[in-house]
Parts: C-alpha cells; structure tokens; sequence
C-alpha cells in the first residue's frame, strides 16, 4: 500500500530539549497506527506538529506524494488531517448533531440565516450511513456518556469529508471495556473507509486488539516501527522498549503480613439509582479492589464514603463505630482520603502551585494560633513529601497544571500523605498516566497499605488484580462475590463485565 | 512589553507608579491644587470610603462570585446609622446597628447563594432593590441629620490618630486586617480554593458554603462600614448615599487584580488609589460625577485590557516581530 503521510527528518526543540530528533514516521492509508511512549517521549510533539500546532525546526512532510507545509490547524485540516483531543471540548447543552457540525450548519436562505435543522439532520444520516454506528444524536451531548461523546468528537472530526488521516489522543483513557468495544467498531469502520487513524494510548493490550502497526518513542527519538503481528511474533517487551530498561513487573507485592483490624466496615450499603447492597471490609495493612466499569456505581460508591452522596440506606462503621458522613469536612476528619477519579476538577487547584495543593486538604496542620499559615514548615513538609512520592520535576512553586498526568496524581497523593489518614481511597489512580508512573503509584499504595487501609476502585481489571489483595467487582450497582481469595483476571473480569459468579 | 507578560513584582509596580505618576501629573497641570497637604488629605479620606468596600468586595470576587447590592445596602446601613443617632442611641450602638445591617443584608445574600443556589447577580440585585425600599422606611426618604453634632460621629471623620486622618486610619486597620486574613492565614487559602476550583476545595474538606456565606458578609459589612465615614463627612445620612459605591469599588478590585494579576488586598489598595486619584482630579475640576464616572469606567476597560495576558502578548507579538525580520 503506498503511503498516505510520510514525514522525515522531523526535529522540533523547546529550549535546550529536543523534543523530537531525526523522526521519521509513515502512515498507509486505512491502517491503525498507534504512538506508544511514555510522557515526554515525543509522541505528543509529533502529533502537535502534524496537526499543526507547533511548527517543526527541520524536516519535511508528504501527504499523498505532495510535500505540505502545516502552518496552522487550519492548514493542516486543508490536507486533511482530523485530531481529537483528549478531552473534546463539545458544547454540552447542544445535541450530538448540533455538535458535529458546529460552525459549519447548512444556514436556510432567507432573513436571519436560521440553522436549517432538517438538513443537519440529513447530513448526520449520510455521516452515520458512511460510518454504521450505534448511537442517538438527539441527545444531549452533557448527557451522553463518555463512549458517545467521543464517538460525537470523531464524527465532528470527519464531517469535513476530505479527512483521510485521523489523530485519536488516548480516545480510551475514559472509557470502560464496554465502551470501548463500540470505539473500536467505530476505527474499524473508519478504517474500511480508507482512513488512516494514529491512535494514542498507554495500553499495551488495546494495541494489538485494534492496532496494524505501532511506533515506539523514546526521550524525543523513534525506537522501532513494528506491525502488530510481527510485535507478537518477536515477543518484544514494549514497555522495555519504552523504558529502555527491564521494567520488572509493575505491581508491587501482595501484603506479606495478615491485615490487621477492622478499619471501614461497609453493610447493606443502598442508593437506588447508584448502587445496592454493598457490603465489605477494609482492614489495615491491605489493599481491597474494586472493579467496576464506568456506570456500574463505583464511583458514586467512592462518592458515599466520602460524605458527598448520602446513602438512602446502610452503616458504615469506622473502627467499630457507627457513622453518618455529612461531608466530606466530616469524613476528612474521621480519617478518610479520597483520591478522586477526576483529579483535576476534583482533585486539584491547577492553577496553584504545589505547596498550595499539598496543604489543602490539611490547613489546620498547615497553621498556627487559630490560623495563621505556616510558610516555612508547610514548604518544607511539602519538599519531604514531593520527595516521598518521587514528583517529577522536584519544584514546589510550579502551577500543577504544568504537570504531567502521573505527577498531578502523585501531588493529590501527596495532600492525602499530609493529611494522615487511615483509610485511602483511590478512584481510577493512572488514568492518563504513563506506565512508569504507574508503578511508582502502585508502589506508594503498597506503602500506604502498610500503615493504613487503602481501597482501589478502578475500571481497569489489570489494575485491580495487579494491585489489591484481596478484591470484589462491582455489577450494575451490586457488588459480586467473587469466591475464591484470589480470583483469576478472567473470573474477576467476567464478574465486572457480565455479574457472572464464577 | 514580553517582559510585562512575565511579570516579576517589581514591573507590576513599577507599571503601578508609573500610572499612578501620569494620573498626577495630568491633574497637577490642570489644576494645581491638585498635590497640595489639603487636597491629598481629602483625596486619601475619599480613598477610605471606596478602599472599604473594595476590600468587602475582594472577598466576594476571590471566591468567584458578584455582588451588586452593597451600594443599596450602603444606603440601608446609613439610614439606619442616622435614624438610631436621631434617636438618641449612642454611636458606638449607632454604629455597630449600621454595621449589623450591612452584615445581616451580606449574609442573606450568601446563604441565599450559597445554600439554596441562586444565582448571585440577580438575587443581589434584588436585595439591593429591598435594602433601597427600606432605607425609605426611616424618614420617607427625607435625610438624617438629628445629633449628628451631640452623638461625635463627626469625630470619625475629623480626628487624627499619630497624625493620620481618622478614615485613613480606619482603612489601614481594616486592610492590614485583610490581608493578614486573606494572605497568611488558612482561611485565605480556603477563600482562594473555593475560588479557583470550588469542587476540589470542597473534597479537600473545605467548607464552601460556608466561605462564601463569609465572603457576602464581610462585603455587606464592609460597606456599611464605609458608608458610616462617608456620612460622618457630610455630616446627614441620605438615601442615596450608596449610590456612589458601585463603580469605584468594582473598579478598584479589577484594575488592582489586573495590575497585579490577581484579586488581592495590595492590589485593591492599589486600584482604589488609582481611582480615588482620578476621581478627586475630576471634583478638583468640577467635572459633574456622570462625566467622571464615563471617564473612570473607560479608563477601567482600557487597563484591564492593556493587563491583559492575551493581548499583552499579542501587541508584544507585534513590537518584537517587525525588528526580527
């Protein structure tokens, strides 16, 4: 097959760091391609650089046998490249239609150039009868869950119809197993329609599911271009292509000691709507799982433990205490932290600095005599604990938004560590994060659990197996036993995906 | 102009001085009454009243939120202020009743906002409307001035404290009371966080409702506190003695946060002296108020958007492109 995009010799610097050195990179038309690398490896760059955001210092591109110059989006939307960001930025209160061709709605002729509905509509049937997939339009896009989105993203991406090269930017970071399924129907689709997708992601398995070829980067340079089945056939270790070293395995081991005491006992815990008759033990010393996909309550779960849902029914009793969580003041108070799913609208201050988020969850300890802020101690505490979570890069007076997905986690973990806690936590730790990140949040969890009861909710089966102790999964809301101890992936898996009791 | 952009404190008050010199400069020329003792005495008495209720104001904008009806409140408290006088409370009781309503009115406003969730333009322009319908209450309208010369309010606006005029004195308590409180303590933290990202300030175990609930109290407050000078001047407490608070006060918070890049209490301490510096030129003038008033108000869009990151960094664009090539 010839090739759609060829581009050589790329080079971009950002101040003394080469972001991209000498890459040269090529896609065919109507395959899969995906980046893998972890943060800062250069993936991003050259994706930023395709589609026009940043200029490149060297290099040329060739689209379909033509060299192109990418000055601005709008350029590189002319040659016919698509991206979808991360996180789309839709317009909620419009629907999907509305949403896909935004700024570019047939107007009917006349006084005031009303949007002519009708033909949007047409025009969104022609776009689903090209792509066949299942979704309602109509729908708000606010209301629509993560998959539908996305795939609303993709569309608005499309709607021009001379795209041929499509840029997804970890398109599966939120989504369930579930979801995805209906995304990859959707790339298969694009796919059979000649379209060339690159495809970001930090999962390994979805590469070979619904990849044709991968690229590997590292530290700014491309490692190695392999298909999928030439990658299977190797047994290469991508993630030590990605590391440039052995990354050992990326979980920590299981608890060595028998948990302790009874920290969070959980009975008959109810939310119509959310979820129903949750029952557990946290002790101290472990880490107890919970899968659960997006939309089977285990966020809100995390939610009630938290004092922000009330549950309609149920105890939650802390060290043989009976309790009622008014909020999350309250539940901070007796002794639980949340690692929330959405760490930066819940997490985090992203326009404040370091210190500033890792007190906040703490400001008494942070202040003297009825309230006046410790500068000193609280930048200090702040250096001891960014140490202890290894933060990269070690500066305190940076705004966290200027960090990386797996160091705004490690600053939020951070503010939990301050606070001193007993019971942790975490709600989808790593998404977003890059693997080796990963295992240094796997790690601290296993330090945490030494003194403290951690709690891993998570929508990864990986994630959940490879880290806690002890598990359950979470189905439609109703917690399924899983029988034995220790579960195997697939029994585990099957319990979140199906509610089957193996 | 790209090293304005970066901001270092220095440059922003640097840029300070300089805009505060140029005000000067242009009134001196004018009128040269302008830096005499007497004038900067009225003009820093003035800058007491508007300083007030720009600091109330500060907390309401840091955590993110508006309030439109401290001037009708103002005028509430100055009432209210005048009519106890009138009946032969003593001040302090006066005073404190004054400043009471303007509390009460404040945290109607927050809990309104905060705990039922309306939204904080239109419920505050209604309760402004309501405290401007009972400041008619007292007198039909008519304005206040029984024992005012018996009761010593007038004091409040004529004594000296180590030489300082007493408003001026009142307004630096006040400011170095707010900045400590906003500035060095963990409530001024827990003002920003409910600001800047009131969810996550809230699974932090912050207590937004709260803040905010204090934030409009302090704002009511405040201005009710100012307005007690401001009727301590002129010696009558009148209904539309608040009339005169909104623009200043708005104004002040968002020039100083757009000198100094964020809502504080030096950087409202700054815009109130630059608006007071403009605004007692004008008087010095006899330009009528609704003149001044256009002048300030474009004087307030030209500055936020000179401060203005995005078109700093445009116009910068501009001057740095054209030597390169």
């Amino acid at each position: 097959m010839a090739a759609i995009l060829d581009m050589k010799g790329i080079e971009k610097q950002f101040g003394v760091v080469k972001a991209l050195d000498n890459v040269d990179f090529s896609l065919e038309a109507g395959e899969i391609h995906a980046l893998l690398g972890i943060n800062g490896a250069g993936k991003s760059t050259l994706i930023k650089i395709l589609s026009g955001v940043y200029s490149k210092d060297a290099g040329t591109v060739t689209i379909a046998g033509k060299t192109v110059e990418l000055g601005s989006p709008a350029a590189a939307i002319a040659c016919g490249i698509a991206s979808v960001q991360q996180h789309p930025e839709l317009v909620d209160d419009f629907t999907g239609v509305e949403n896909i061709f935004l700024g570019q709605e047939a107007k009917q002729a006349g006084l005031g150039r009303r949007v002519d509905r009708k033909a949007l509509k047409r025009q969104a049937e022609q776009l689903l009868k090209r792509f066949p997939i299942e979704i309602d339009l109509e729908q708000r896009v606010g209301e629509m869950p993560a998959v539908d989105r996305e795939i609303v993203a993709i569309l608005h991406a499309l709607s021009r119809e001379h795209i041929r090269i499509l840029i997804l930017d970890e398109p599966t970071s939120t989504l369930t197993e579930r979801e995805k399924t209906s995304l990859f129907a959707l790339m298969r689709q694009l796919k059979s329609a000649g379209i060339a997708i690159i495809y970001i992601t930090h999962r390994l398995e979805e590469v070979f599911e619904i990849g044709d070829r991968f690229t590997v980067f590292r530290a700014g340079k491309r490692v190695t271009t392999l298909t999928c089945r030439e990658g299977r056939a190797s047994q290469v270790s991508i993630p030590e292509l990605m590391l440039d070293e052995k990354p050992g395995d990326i979980f920590p081991p299981k608890a060595k000691n028998a948990a302790g005491e009874a920290l969070l006992e959980v009975r008959g815990l109810d939310r119509p709507g959310l979820f129903s008759d949750v029952s557990f033990t946290l002790r101290r010393g472990e880490i107890l799982g919970i899968f659960g996909l997006v939309g089977s309550g285990a966020d809100e779960l995390s939610k009630a433990l938290f004092g922000v849902i009330r549950p309609a029914a149920g105890t939650i009793t802390l060290k043989g205490k009976p309790v009622t969580l008014r909020d999350p003041h309250d539940a901070l108070r007796k002794g639980i932290f949340l690692v929330p799913g959405d760490r930066r609208t819940e997490g985090l201050t992203l326009s404040r600095d370091v210190i500033f988020n890792m007190t906040l969850a703490h400001l008494g300890k942070a202040s003297v005599l009825g309230g006046l802020f410790r500068f000193a101690s609280s930048r200090k505490t702040s250096a001891e604990l960014a140490k202890r979570v290894a933060l990269h890069p070690m500066t305190l007076d940076r705004p966290v938004s200027a960090f990386s997905g797996g160091n705004q986690q490690k600053i939020v973990i951070a503010k939990g560590l301050y606070r001193d806690s007993d019971i942790y936590i975490f709600v989808e730790p790593t998404v977003g994060v890059d693997i080796g990140a990963r295992a240094t949040l796997y790690a601290l969890m296993r330090e945490l659990s030494a003194h403290a009861g951690v709690l891993v909710i998570s929508s990864d089966c990986d994630e959940v197996h490879g880290v806690a102790d002890r598990m359950i999964a979470l189905y439609k809301g109703r917690p399924v036993t899983v029988p034995d101890q220790r579960p195997s992936r697939d029994q585990l898996l099957s319990a979140g995906i199906m509610g089957a009791r193996a | 102009m790209m090293a304005l952009k970066s901001s270092p404190l220095t440059l922003r008050l640097l840029a300070f001085v300089l805009l505060l010199g140029v005000i000067a400069a242009v009134f001196q020329s004018f009128a040269p009454a302008y830096l005499s003792e007497n004038n900067l005495h009225a003009l820093l008495r003035h800058m007491s009243v508007n300083g007030l209720t720009a600091i109330g104001l500060t907390f309401v904008i840091v955590v993110r939120h508006f309030d439109l009806s401290f001037p009708g409140v103002a005028s509430l408290g100055a009432m209210t202020l005048g009519w106890l006088l009138a009946n032969d409370y003593s001040l302090a009781e006066s005073v404190a009743g004054g400043i009471g309503i303007g509390l009460l009115a404040g945290l109607i406003n927050g809990s309104v906002i905060s705990y039922l969730r309306l939204p904080d333009i239109v419920t505050t322009i209604a309760t402004g409307g309501v405290a401007v319908g009972l400041s008619y209450f007292y007198s039909n309208g008519t304005s206040l001035s029984e024992n005012f010369f018996m009761s010593g309010i007038l004091d409040l606006n004529d004594s000296k404290f180590l030489s300082l005029d007493m408003p001026v004195v009142i307004l630096l308590g006040a400011a170095i009371v707010a900045f400590i409180v906003l500035h060095c303590t963990r409530f001024g933290r827990a003002f920003y966080a409910t600001g800047e990202n009131r969810r996550s300030a809230l699974f932090s175990g912050i207590r937004v409702k709260a803040y905010v609930l204090t934030a409009f109290g302090l704002c009511g407050a405040l201005a009710c506190l100012a307005i007690t000078l401001l009727v301590a001047s002129s010696g009558a407490a009148n209904v539309t003695a608040g009339n005169q608070l909104m623009m200043p006060a708005f104004a002040a918070v968002y020039l100083g946060a757009a000198l100094f890049g964020a809502p504080s209490i030096p950087a409202t301490l700054a815009g109130t002296l630059l608006m007071s510096a403009m605004l007692n030129g004008f008087t010095l003038l006899a330009i009528p108020y609704y003149y001044s008033d256009a002048i300030v108000s474009t004087v307030l869009i030209l500055a936020i958007g000179i401060f203005d990151p995005k078109l700093t960094t445009l116009v910068g664009g501009l001057f740095s492109r054209k030597p390169a090539r």
